[in-house]
């Protein structure tokens, strides 16, 4: 059962990355984007990590999405007809450069010796409390997220929420009329 | 059979590649953001599977690969927002998105 | 001693005399001619001294611009007379100071109280640098026996020359220029004279040549004239200094190898017996040293004019007459023979071999010259001929002296270059009073034979200086020229070169011949007095007269000296110790001197009967013309042998073939090389370029491509690694 549904998801899922690749409208690219993170967010249900799923869609497929749809709509050239989404002259080039990255990755994959073969385990906690069996995903990532008595990643967090800031600020500032 | 981790790798490293050839092969800005939106999520496919498959089974109480997940989602959302930003204010200017068109540093 | 310590006031005074021409007097006469000239006159009246135009919009006065291109002035402005009154008062002075030593050194004068040694003495010496490597680099003069005998001739003829040419370049705008060029010409000849190393030498050699080529193409702007076959003088200077710097080139090779064996370039150390002389150095090597000896005396050919580097004198008579008589006959091309004469030891120390190449090819100039002077109708161009071939005999005569009786030394080469200046100079400057006289009535430049004609009823004391001056160089008896031609024809017999006798011989009956052809056809005619000797038909137009003092004056003193300096016996024994002197006796009574003088008469009694009453120009000419045989030697010799042609095809095919393989080598491989790598480095920075600019695309393949390049690496390694590449 796992197995078919990965199989299943995981063809939709590289079958919209080539569309979002290789179609001649963006519009198009733009709806098979949406189709990629839908089916991203199934492969993290398959991994039990409900709560990354979850937030996948809300703000892959909900936010970034009309993001780029909005972007679309206001970068819009007058021709209607011709490919809104060519490809540049040197595609040829990048198809081979991407395709042996991706067989060198796929090698080392296969072929290569995981940290386990080879011995020994880094742990992170050092001398840090760890944090008490959790009951579910979302509260085991709120502790590793918020906690401040066990061993939590909330400094990252707190930075996070500041480029997030950055980040609001400068969209405004940059696209602003002026 | 069961999906084992190097199916999840493998399946990640593919969506690299192909989001590796948008960025790389595309003209329109926003077509090569969302080449790099896909590399981002195969990286995020990458770091759950890895957090998943842990060795220590059945269930790890280790979610490093998620939290990293949440955070590259975060940092993501943020650079899509400031790209598209970017490629508005530029479009307003040159009335175009065709980075081969934009090529002069002369605002 | 004081006398000869001094004597190196004689070397600076010229140059004192030209710096102060140029730099003072000319510039006052170009001053005052811009204050009386009416016409705007441009302004490039130049302060430097060269050719620049003098005088471009004055006084087309009372000639106009004539025949010979040559601006003129109706009146020599303040400036240019005093500029020649200056160059022939230092000139007289010098006269007198080296006369003074002559006597003093011969003996006659008593005023320095202890005589020249044979070894004379310096008389300056400048050091450039004392240690090691710059020790042989010195400037030094020094004045001998030989010396002093070169400085009478040098500035005798060169203090009658600027008096001459006072009265034959009057009216012409160069004036004061023509003067600075005469002084500096001296100066440079003094050089040559005093010079006591190879350094000197070789530096007054080159500005002889210099002053060669300015006085040569002194006349600027004029045009060649083909009728006649005469070149631009401009061209005829630029040949004569590049036929030189051709000798120049063995000359300087020859002091290189000499300098290279011995470490000096001083005349009396290489001659002498120390480790530096070439006795030592060269010892067992003779060959070497006598390679190195005809190098040397290459530059002797080309500056003596000899076969193969004779055809620069002929063209050289463009220039001025006064210029032809004191360079190219008297001073500048005896300089050749003056050197070998000073390396008179160089050349007796490598042997036989290269006095007699000097020897030979003095033989074949003296004959070259004499056969091509018999037909040529300009009456420069065979005093120009007669020239080279009395050089030929020069070196004729220290050639077998050296080869044959080394006792002798310079001795019999150096009287003949002693009596040749005085004649050759008064034949010059006679043809310059012909010349001179010829303009005036004509308003034309006649040189062509065929135009003159019984000039002797015009002007007597030139025609009467003339024939002089023939009788001298055809060594009529008891002239100059007897005492020291034949005893250079003698002495061929007597040393044992006989070949060399019987064309020096010959060369001799032609030599009276083509002389008296001249004077007869010039001065005399068919139907002239005297047996044809003076007067007859004038062939030209206008009315010649007599030239005036300023001219004749000198004419009158060279005529004394055509007689007079045959007799200085003494000459051998005064340059060479222990040469045997000429004796009046030996010479009256041997059978040999008969000889010569009976070729002689015959070559004038020949040429009386062409020219003179029996049958006369036209009637020779004719006959000529209409024999094949006769039409055919004539041409031949008219042509020179087609040996300017020669060299005139070599030069611009050879010669200018190989410069222009060579130019188009450089054009296309050596700027090929330069601009091929100016744009690969270009190219390189083009390419390079495209590493960094801008697109976030390009970087994007550099570094995705560089993943993919190790991607690449990892399986072959991996596949040797393994033995083969598995695949899942």
């Amino acid at each position: 059962m796992a197995t078919l549904l990965f199989w299943v998801i995981a063809i939709i899922l590289v079958a919209s990355a080539l569309i979002v690749v290789g179609a001649r409208k963006i519009v198009h690219s733009a709806i098979a984007l949406v189709a990629v993170f839908a089916m991203a967010s199934g492969i993290f249900l398959l991994l039990n990590a409900e709560f990354i799923a979850i937030v996948q869609i809300l703000i892959y497929a909900g936010a970034v999405t009309i993001l780029i749809l909005f972007a679309l709509m206001l970068t819009r050239t007058s021709n209607q007809n011709e490919t809104t989404n060519p490809n540049s002259k040197g595609w040829g080039v990048a198809l081979i450069v991407s395709a042996l990255v991706g067989a060198g990755v796929i090698f080392a994959i296969t072929f290569g010796r995981s940290l386990v073969q080879l011995g020994g385990l880094a742990t992170a906690y050092g001398t840090a409390k760890a944090c008490p069996m959790p009951t579910n995903n979302v509260v085991y990532i709120g502790m590793l997220l918020y906690s401040p008595s066990c061993y939590s990643y909330v400094l990252p967090f707190e930075i996070a929420s500041l480029v997030l800031l950055v980040a609001i600020v400068g969209a405004i500032v940059i696209a602003r009329e002026d | 059979m069961h999906p084992t981790l190097t199916h999840f790798l493998v399946l990640g490293a593919v969506l690299f590649c192909i989001g590796l050839y948008g960025a790389l092969a595309k003209r329109n800005a926003i077509a090569i953001l969302m080449g790099i939106e896909i590399m981002l999520n195969a990286v995020n496919i990458t770091m759950v599977a890895f957090s998943f498959y842990n060795p220590v089974k059945p269930y790890s109480t280790f979610l490093t690969g998620q939290i990293f997940a949440i955070f590259i989602i975060t940092v993501a959302a943020a650079e899509a927002a400031v790209a598209l930003a970017m490629i508005i204010a530029i479009y307003r200017k040159r009335n175009t998105v065709d980075v081969g068109e934009i090529n002069l540093m002369k605002w | 001693m004081a006398l000869y310590q001094y004597s190196w006031t004689i070397l600076f005074a010229p140059l004192l005399s030209f710096v102060v021409i140029i730099f003072g007097t000319r510039m006052w006469d170009l001053a005052s001619r811009h204050r009386t000239a009416v016409s705007p006159a441009g302004a490039a009246h130049g302060h430097e001294d060269g050719h620049d135009h003098d005088g471009h919009g004055d006084g087309h006065a009372a000639h106009g611009l004539d025949d010979d291109d040559d601006p003129k002035v109706a009146r020599l402005s303040m400036g240019a007379r005093v500029s020649a009154y200056l160059g022939i008062i230092i000139m007289l002075a010098s006269c007198i100071y080296s006369w003074v030593l002559l006597l003093d050194s011969t003996g006659v004068l008593h005023i320095s109280g202890s005589p020249l040694s044979y070894s004379g003495t310096d008389v300056f010496s400048y050091n450039w640098g004392s240690a090691g490597f710059l020790a042989p680099y010195v400037i030094s003069f020094h004045v001998d026996h030989l010396a002093i005998a070169m400085l009478v001739v040098v500035t005798t003829i060169s203090l009658l020359v600027q008096f001459y040419s006072q009265g034959y370049m009057e009216n012409s705008a160069g004036f004061a220029r023509f003067f600075s060029y005469l002084s500096l010409f001296t100066f440079s000849m003094l050089l040559i004279v005093f010079a006591a190393n190879f350094l000197v030498i070789f530096v007054g050699w080159e500005m002889v040549g210099l002053s060669s080529y300015l006085l040569i193409g002194f006349w600027i702007n004029k045009r060649e004239k083909p009728v006649e076959d005469r070149p631009q003088p401009a061209m005829a200077a630029m040949q004569a200094f590049i036929v030189n710097r051709i000798g120049d080139v063995g000359f300087v090779i020859g002091i290189m190898i000499l300098f290279w064996k011995t470490n000096t370039f001083d005349f009396a150390t290489l001659g002498g017996s120390s480790s530096q002389g070439v006795h030592a150095a060269f010892a067992g090597n003779t060959t070497l040293l006598t390679i190195a000896m005809i190098l040397v005396f290459c530059g002797a050919i080309g500056k003596s004019a000899q076969v193969p580097l004779q055809i620069w004198l002929p063209n050289a008579m463009e220039g001025p007459t006064p210029v032809s008589a004191l360079i190219h006959a008297a001073t500048m091309v005896a300089a050749g023979v003056y050197m070998v004469a000073r390396t008179f030891p160089l050349f007796l120390a490598s042997g036989a071999t290269a006095f007699e190449v000097v020897a030979w090819i003095g033989t074949i100039t003296a004959l070259y010259a004499a056969l091509v002077a018999l037909t040529q109708t300009d009456f420069k161009r065979v005093l120009a001929y007669s020239t080279v071939s009395q050089l030929g005999y020069m070196f004729v005569g220290l050639g077998i002296a050296g080869a044959g009786d080394p006792s002798l030394g310079a001795g019999p080469g150096m009287f003949h270059l002693f009596t040749h200046a005085f004649f050759k100079a008064l034949l010059f400057l006679c043809a310059g009073s012909v010349i001179h006289n010829l303009h005036h009535a004509t308003h034309e430049e006649v040189q062509d034979m065929r135009k003159m004609g019984g000039l002797a009823k015009f002007m007597p004391i030139t025609a009467i200086a003339y024939f002089v001056a023939s009788l001298a160089i055809c060594g009529f008896p008891f002239f100059a020229g007897f005492y020291s031609k034949d005893t250079i024809i003698g002495l061929a017999h007597t040393t044992g070169f006989n070949i060399i006798y019987w064309l020096t011989l010959a060369t001799a009956g032609l030599t009276a011949f083509y002389m008296f052809r001249a004077y007869i056809v010039a001065f005399g005619g068919k139907d002239g007095k005297l047996f044809g000797f003076w007067g007859g038909t004038y062939r030209g137009v206008g009315t010649p007269k007599e030239a005036p003092l300023t001219i004749t004056i000198p004419l009158c003193l060279l005529m004394v000296a055509c007689v007079a300096a045959g007799y200085w016996f003494g000459l051998f024994s005064y340059l060479t110790p222990g040469a045997v002197d000429l004796s009046f006796q030996d010479i009256i009574t041997d059978g040999l001197t008969w000889i010569g003088v009976a070729v002689a008469f015959g070559g004038i009694f020949v040429a009386w009967l062409f020219y003179g009453p029996a049958l006369g120009w036209d009637k020779v000419n004719r006959v000529v013309e209409n024999n094949a045989v006769l039409r055919f030697l004539n041409r031949l010799t008219l042509h020179k042998f087609y040996l300017d042609d020669l060299y005139y095809w070599l030069t611009q095919y050879v010669f200018l073939g190989i410069a222009h393989i060579a130019a188009a080598f450089d054009a296309t491989v050596i700027d090929g090389i330069v601009n091929g790598v100016a744009s690969g480095v270009t190219g390189l920075g083009k390419g390079l370029r495209r590493v960094e600019d801008g697109k976030v695309q390009s970087y994007m393949y550099g570094f995705f491509g560089g993943v993919a390049a190790l991607a690449v690496v990892i399986f072959v390694l991996f596949a040797f690694a393994q033995g083969g590449v598995k695949l899942w």
